[in-house]
């Protein structure tokens, strides 16, 4: 059942991605633009490249969805609202993530087209250079819970809030969350007046819905992350009496915002350049991140 | 025949399955994602035994380092599109022979090791997790430090290696 519900709201979830993607982007507010862009996708031709690897160019768009969900599935959005409490849950985010990867320099390379491909390698150079933001941040958040669970990880905030706790870890994680869902600045590799569309160049009709739709639940998970990892989960504010579900959908809903924001007021940039920056100073901050959680864990317990 | 056991040797001969793919194809990408797939069922393997942790682990890493693999090796032999028609073996004879002698080697550590007696019960993946950190940082401490340690100079050493020295004044 938890599943049912899940899936139902990641669809819900996309939708308002799509919606506040559509206005902050184009300052147009429509809610009923992604409904007929879908129905529009499915009615399209699809055309397919004259020499595809068959393979990656089908599996492309459907892995990167499939990963996207598999995220989400250990994202809890209430107490009892998780497809799966994993043990390793915090683990499991970053392995199910890192199929965005796979599933983009598939896309990228299967359809045989120098655009897609280009998209596809500049991905795997962005992965380079968030990847360690990624997965050192959850390892600071996993220090304080004592624990793999993303459920524990929600309830050791109850006190203090992550953002509070580890800002460090708050900002890096959130950049690479950008930069992990490829939206703006970190887009090179969709870029549509460069590349024509990137990856997504040589997809058409359905399977280019799939792989759009792989991206806005891609978004709606990160957020979904950055609000257990950061944001203390469903717990509200004190004194504001809402329930937890309500709390989970306003803060996923408010940082999905400030990410396509964000990404509105900064040029693009390149992911060579990225790449170079992550790793002179992203990696030694998010070192140092660690270093301080583990000195305040260990004396203020 | 328990589900476990079905899933494990489902996974057990995917993973060579991918493991044979990665020869049987002449483009350096193809190679490397069947090479990745052969891993992530190995990973698979660990989660049908019931090693959460190893197995998310495994399907974790893999993904990264062989996507890594897919582009370094697509850097040095410049080919993109992996149109060259590369040849994904070498020294065929001696390959052969060491994949057959190691292959011997594991069947034989396998059969004949007194493995003692098979565990009935096993902590829940919570307490492996926990009992797998303690390990790591206790008993076995030095081994994986040196060894973290060994393969980051490999990589420091052989990209270094790789890198074609730039004249003074010839760079860009």
């Amino acid at each position: 059942m938890n599943t049912l519900i899940i899936l139902v709201l990641l669809l819900l979830g996309a939708y308002f991605v799509a919606v506040l993607e559509n206005w902050i982007s184009k300052g147009r507010f429509q809610l009923g633009a992604p409904l007929f862009a879908a129905v529009a996708f499915l009615g399209r031709e699809s055309f397919i490249p004259r020499k595809p690897d068959q393979l990656f160019y089908e599996v492309g768009p459907v892995l990167l969805l499939l990963s996207a969900i598999l995220a989400a599935a250990v994202i809890p959005l209430t107490p009892d609202l998780i497809i799966t409490d994993l043990a390793t849950g915090a683990l499991f985010i970053n392995a199910a993530l890192v199929y965005v990867l796979v599933a983009l320099l598939m896309a990228g390379w299967g359809p045989d087209g120098a655009y897609s491909m280009i998209g596809g390698w500049r991905f795997l150079g962005q992965l380079i250079a968030y990847a360690m933001l990624i997965v050192m941040p959850i390892t600071a958040v996993a220090m304080r819970a004592e624990s793999l669970l993303t459920t524990q990880i929600v309830v050791s905030q109850a006190e203090l809030w992550n953002i509070v706790y580890q800002p460090l870890g708050f900002v890096l994680f959130f950049i690479a969350s950008m930069a992990l869902a490829f939206l703006p600045p970190f887009d090179m590799m969709i870029a549509k007046g460069e590349l024509a569309g990137g990856v997504e160049s040589e997809y058409s009709g359905m399977r280019l819905a799939i792989f759009r739709l792989g991206r806005l639940v891609l978004i709606i998970t990160l957020a979904a992350a950055t609000v257990v990892f950061y944001l203390g989960g469903w717990q509200g504010l004190p004194g504001i009496g809402l329930p937890p579900w309500a709390w989970s959908a306003i803060k996923i809903l408010l940082v999905t915002a400030a990410m396509l924001l964000i990404g509105r007021y900064i040029p693009r940039i390149r992911e060579a350049h990225l790449l170079s920056w992550c790793w002179i100073f992203g990696i030694p901050l998010a070192l140092l991140n660690i270093f301080i959680v583990g000195v305040l864990v260990l004396e203020f317990p | 025949m328990t589900a476990q056991a079905f899933f494990i040797g489902f996974f057990g001969l995917a993973s060579v399955w991918f493991g044979i793919v990665v020869f049987r194809t002449y483009s350096m990408m193809r190679s490397a994602i069947a090479l990745l797939f052969s891993q992530t069922a190995l990973g698979a393997m660990f989660l049908s035994m019931q090693a959460e942790f190893l197995g998310v682990l495994q399907i974790m890493m893999m993904a990264t380092e062989m996507s890594i693999m897919a582009i370094f090796m697509v850097m040095f032999m410049m080919d993109p599109g992996g149109l060259g028609e590369m040849d994904m073996t070498h020294q065929k004879r001696l390959s052969l022979i060491a994949g057959f002698v190691s292959f011997v080697a594991a069947v034989a550590v396998a059969v004949f090791v007194d493995w003692g007696p098979v565990a009935t019960t096993f902590p829940d993946a919570a307490q492996q997790t926990v009992d797998l950190g303690l390990e790591l940082l206790d008993r076995s401490m030095l081994i994986f430090e040196t060894a973290g340690i060994t393969i980051l100079t490999a990589m420091i050493a052989a990209t270094a290696v790789a890198i074609q020295p730039v004249k003074k004044g010839d760079d860009k």
